[in-house]
């Protein structure tokens, strides 16, 4: 096993639940990087690849690194019956004719066409607080922004954000040092069958109309509408989804933007900068630094058989700070000229809404730099939680000036 | 090997040597080309590796395919010599094809 390359009996040890692991993952990633490319992990019965290339190679290949039985190691083990139209967690032909059908809803030119929208939400976060000297980037701001966008997209209505978003939280959560359970995840997407029925009646110019209205061609090659329970569960998955990942964004920005004054003054100072900041907030702290996926058949990775049955988590985390792909990884540098991340994945299941992601994330960094050129993380009130899917900060507090 | 040719919104031009069996969009990203990213990585999916294809070029690189007609529909700027860079695989009779840069992906 690769585990044995280690050095002097010292044998590089991960999982994602250890908290003192998760904290900074970085020096164990990059031991697992030079001593165990391919990682076994006998503990919770895993394998990990950690380099570039590798991560890259797995997440392209869909037929060998199924998502049939979701993208968390935890869901893995467990003979989870995946709803159908959870397409993250389906695999061709039935994602492809499920993802199709939002595709063209979340490219890069339609999430543009909303920069005024996710403007002026942002602006009605931060008005309010731009004479305070502490703000919090997860509750001023990154609590709110991401799902009051997806919501405004769906048409969920504004006072019922909070109650989507914490549940997805609790769905998400695991508590510390242990395993997600499976019934902790709500599936069913019930929450939203009451805006669902009204939707059937009122009609509008919202996603929720869209998608009970759009005619696609399913798996079998059948046209039709989608059934009122896909619909429930495509809105559960993009309200979701378009959530806790870019809430995670916003937290790391306030973070890492806080500990290099200079670049940060350097991109108050020209805005042409944002968007290379953003990809390389998104490099050096991607909200979801690991994603599963479930071994359909053995198949040699680094010359080793890893077999059929097994779980294979992609540490895309690690991959970002590959020195052979990015020039001093482990510095944050928006000036940096490698090729790009690894944030929004690879492959058929890559994520569906960076083109929002970037349009919120910059956005964001605009409003917040114009009101708060200059701030210090309160790093003893910063709370931060690691999963197996999502890691960031629940608090991010700073001290403005 | 075939030389394709990637000219920036700024006129900047990059000559590179791109394997046969590779993609445009590929080539560019292997070499730290700005200004394409690819984040699918050739799965026809994410719309960030929009080129415009030389005119001359354009009858030689293939047909569009039905998930990339829609997503090119929805890339920034779209133009009738609009591709995916993902979804133009480099062979020898593409040696000296010339792409232009979009002014942005996102």
């Amino acid at each position: 096993m690769s585990t044995s390359a280690a050095t002097g009996g010292d044998v590089v040890y991960w999982d994602p639940y250890r908290p003192d692991l998760g904290k900074d993952p970085y020096p164990t990633f990059k031991r697992l990087r030079e001593e165990a490319p391919l990682y076994y992990n006998a503990e919770y019965d895993f394998y990990a690849v950690s380099r570039f290339a590798d991560v890259e190679a797995c997440l392209g290949n869909h037929e060998t690194f199924i998502s049939g039985r979701s993208d968390i190691m935890e869901f893995m083990r467990e003979d989870m019956e995946v709803p159908k139209g959870m397409f993250i967690w389906e695999d061709p032909p039935e994602h492809t004719a499920y993802r199709a059908v939002v595709m063209r809803v979340f490219t890069p030119k339609r999430m543009n066409a909303l920069e005024g929208m996710i403007r002026d939400y942002c602006v009605r976060c931060l008005d309010p607080i731009a004479g305070n000297d502490r703000i919090d980037f997860i509750a001023d701001l990154g609590g709110q922004l991401p799902g009051g966008v997806i919501g405004m997209l769906l048409g969920i209505p504004d006072e019922d954000r909070d109650a989507v978003r914490d549940q997805v939280e609790a769905s998400l959560r695991t508590e510390e040092g242990k395993p997600m359970e499976l019934e902790q995840a709500n599936l069913t997407g019930e929450n939203y069958e009451e805006y669902i029925d009204w939707r059937m009646k009122t009609p509008s110019d919202d996603l929720m109309t869209e998608l009970l209205n759009t005619e696609f061609k399913d798996a079998t090659g059948t046209v039709r509408k989608l059934t009122k329970e896909e619909v429930l569960i495509f809105v559960m998955l993009l309200a979701g989804a378009g959530n806790e990942t870019t809430s995670k964004l916003i937290g790391w920005m306030g973070k890492i933007l806080g500990e290099h004054p200079d670049q940060r003054r350097e991109i108050a100072a020209d805005r042409s900068l944002v968007p290379a900041a953003i990809e390389e907030i998104l490099r050096f702290e991607p909200p979801g630094p690991s994603v599963a996926r479930y071994v359909a058949k053995d198949v040699e990775v680094l010359g080793q058989v890893v077999p059929a049955g097994s779980v294979m988590l992609n540490l895309i985390a690690s991959a970002n700070r590959d020195e052979s792909r990015f020039t001093d990884p482990e510095l944050f540098n928006i000036h940096r000229r490698d090729p790009p991340h690894m944030t929004f994945g690879r492959g058929i299941h890559s994520c569906l809404g960076m083109a929002l992601a970037r349009v919120e994330g910059r956005v964001v960094m605009e409003e917040i730099l114009k009101r708060f050129p200059d701030w210090t993380v309160d790093t003893d009130n910063a709370q931060l939680s690691s999963s197996s899917s999502t890691r960031g900060w629940d608090t991010m507090p700073v001290f403005v000036g | 090997m075939a030389k394709i040719t990637y000219i920036a919104r700024d006129g900047e031009t990059l000559v590179l040597d791109v394997e046969r069996g590779s993609t445009v969009m590929r080539g560019a990203v292997d070499n730290a080309l700005q200004g394409i990213i690819g984040d699918c990585g050739g799965a026809c999916s994410c719309a960030t590796c929009h080129v415009y294809v030389d005119p001359q070029w354009y009858d030689k690189v293939g047909e569009i395919g039905a998930t990339e007609e829609i997503l090119l529909e929805e890339v920034c700027d779209p133009q009738p010599n609009s591709r995916l860079g993902c979804q133009i695989t480099i062979t020898d009779d593409l040696d000296g094809l010339v792409v232009r840069l979009p002014e942005k992906q996102v």
